[in-house]
């Protein structure tokens, strides 16, 4: 549904996005995930016929962004990250203006206002001018306003940014319930975010796309780094010397708290039964034994920061 | 055509709820009332005509046409709908004519206030209709120039004010322009000169003279203007 092809895109000398690839299925619910000035946005807007590409090619439903723009543009409801709203219409003017500016005549807006409405939770304030709503009840607007037309393709930028817990909740079963129906492509920069919703993650970071695969994949591929911490009663160091003896190891390291040894093994396996063995056969006492496997956003915060010492070492290093 | 008269609706709604517009009808009304008491047009003796009113408003629309589009486009950038708009299947040709043809109607519905003038005279005198009418298409087609102009200038930026200030200052010059050409310019650089007077265009619509010249003058400078301010949105995508 979405064919990105070594698309690049440079502001001046500053490279925003580098020559990334990727492709969503019909019916995908993808996100787009990376830290602040990543190159979501930038990405976001090429798609959506904002902005063009400095290189490179993208197709949304199969039409090109650059060549058939109209025909993109019509098939695709996107909703900016700062959901920019006329504040002094009323939300039903305005979900009538741009009912006009998708071809839709009068009936078929008031259907479609009708079902969107409904959808977005907005039927109370239908009347109401836009400037006195408060920023959950605008960013459904903006969502209203992208699901108008019915759109196959539906790209949401930050759609929970600056919302309530509860309203994110809500949000995001919603947008969970739009992809039976549309294909979805959302950014967010908060990793429980892109990992409650959706099916499919694409890790972007300085504009180069770092990692990407189903949540599970992701997770699988930083198991591997997990750790063993324990807490054991018993002379420091041939607790941690007879834990180094012990297959699979590679590293331990020791801290004594309040009496007790607390232990942090690094290990490819799941040692935990062989652990606790030891700590039987020895009589140590074990009052914590438990597998600490890396989550998402430690992967997550792991890229970004890797990607931004290195950034820092080329800083340094081009000053000098 | 149905995109563009549904940008134009949009806009005038924001017009006419927005304080300023109601500002800038108010004060072009004060400044017309204020010429027409100065040039006393309507004292005894005095012909029934507002010529005299009608030779300084190019001044006045100089400064107030640009007060009426400074918003149209600038706005847009300002608080980021241009985002929304210009991904909506919308080109920018139809977003451009929209907001023009926005900003001339709430132009023509402010000129259509000083006709209460031409109402007076009628009550009181006898004064020639038809070099009056002709006189306010000469308004209309010269305002139909500013606002494109204005437009143009609200297009170059995403403040208003200095849509304001980009739009009146080069339209005051260009006024006050004709008639320095008229006092100090002579020879065949006063005829070339002539021929952008927009003085002297208006002047002919006073006298109650609609010459194609002037009419193609002043269609063609709203035709420029408004094709330079799609190139400027299209251009603002690369950016």
């Amino acid at each position: 549904m979405i064919e990105v092809r070594n698309l690049s895109k440079f502001y001046g000398s500053l490279c925003a996005v580098n020559s990334i690839s990727f492709s969503i299925r019909e019916g995908e619910i993808v996100g787009f995930l990376g830290p602040n000035g990543a190159g979501k946005t930038t990405t976001i807007r090429i798609l959506t016929c904002y902005q063009p590409a400095t290189s490179g090619s993208a197709t949304v439903a199969g039409y090109d962004v650059f060549t058939q723009s109209m025909l993109v543009r019509s098939q695709v409801g996107y909703m900016p990250e700062s959901v920019p709203l006329y504040h002094e219409m009323r939300v039903c003017e305005y979900l009538h203006f741009r009912g006009r500016l998708r071809g839709l005549d009068r009936p078929a807006r008031e259907r479609a206002i009708g079902r969107v409405a409904e959808r977005c939770w907005l039927t109370d304030v239908l009347r109401r001018p836009i400037g006195q709503l408060s920023k959950g009840y605008r960013q459904r607007v903006g969502l209203a306003d992208a699901l108008l037309h019915n759109p196959r393709v539906l790209i949401l930028d930050e759609p929970t940014i600056g919302l309530d817990p509860a309203q994110i909740r809500a949000t995001r079963s919603l947008i969970r319930e739009l992809a039976q129906d549309h294909t979805v492509l959302l950014s967010s920069h908060i990793l429980p975010e892109v990992e409650a919703t959706c099916q499919r993650i694409i890790i972007i970071n300085q504009g180069r796309i770092v990692a990407s695969g189903t949540p599970t994949e992701l997770r699988e591929r930083i198991t591997g780094t997990s750790r063993l911490i324990a807490e054991l009663k018993g002379p420091e160091g041939e607790i941690a010397a007879s834990i180094r003896k012990l297959d699979g190891v590679t590293d331990v390291q020791c801290r004594l708290r309040d009496g007790w040894v607390s232990v942090s093994v690094s290990t490819q396996r799941d040692l935990r039964e062989e652990l606790y063995r030891l700590a039987a056969a020895r009589s140590w006492p074990l009052r914590e034994l438990r597998r600490d496997i890396a989550t998402l956003e430690d992967f997550f915060v792991k890229i970004v920061a890797g990607a931004h010492e290195t950034h820092t070492e080329a800083g340094a290093s081009g000053e000098k | 055509m149905r995109n563009t008269i549904a940008i134009m609706q949009r806009e005038l709604l924001s017009l006419f709820l927005s304080p300023i517009g109601y500002i800038v009808v108010a004060g072009f009304l004060l400044i017309t009332g204020v010429i027409v008491l100065v040039t006393e047009s309507f004292a005894p003796g005095r012909p029934a005509t507002l010529r005299s009113v009608f030779d300084f408003t190019p001044y006045v629309l100089a400064i107030i046409i640009p007060a009426i589009s400074m918003r149209t486009i600038a706005e847009e950038y300002r608080i980021g709908t241009i985002e929304t708009l210009t991904t909506a299947p919308v080109s920018d040709a139809q977003l451009v004519l929209g907001k023009y043809l926005a900003a001339l109607i709430f132009y023509a519905i402010m000129l259509a206030g000083t006709l209460v003038y031409l109402l007076l005279m009628l009550i009181f005198g006898r004064p020639d209709v038809g070099a009056s009418l002709s006189s306010y298409l000469g308004l209309l087609l010269l305002g139909g120039a500013f606002t494109a102009f204005g437009v143009f200038a609200s297009s170059l930026t995403r403040n208003q004010i200095v849509a304001w200030m980009l739009g009146a200052v080069p339209l005051l010059l260009f006024v006050w322009f004709g008639w320095i050409i008229v006092r100090y310019v002579q020879g065949p650089l006063r005829a070339a000169l002539q021929q952008v007077n927009i003085l002297r265009h208006l002047d002919q619509f006073n006298r109650g003279l609609v010459t194609a010249e002037s009419v193609v003058f002043f269609v063609a400078v709203a035709g420029f203007f408004l094709f330079l301010t799609v190139k400027v949105v299209e251009s603002r995508r690369w950016r």
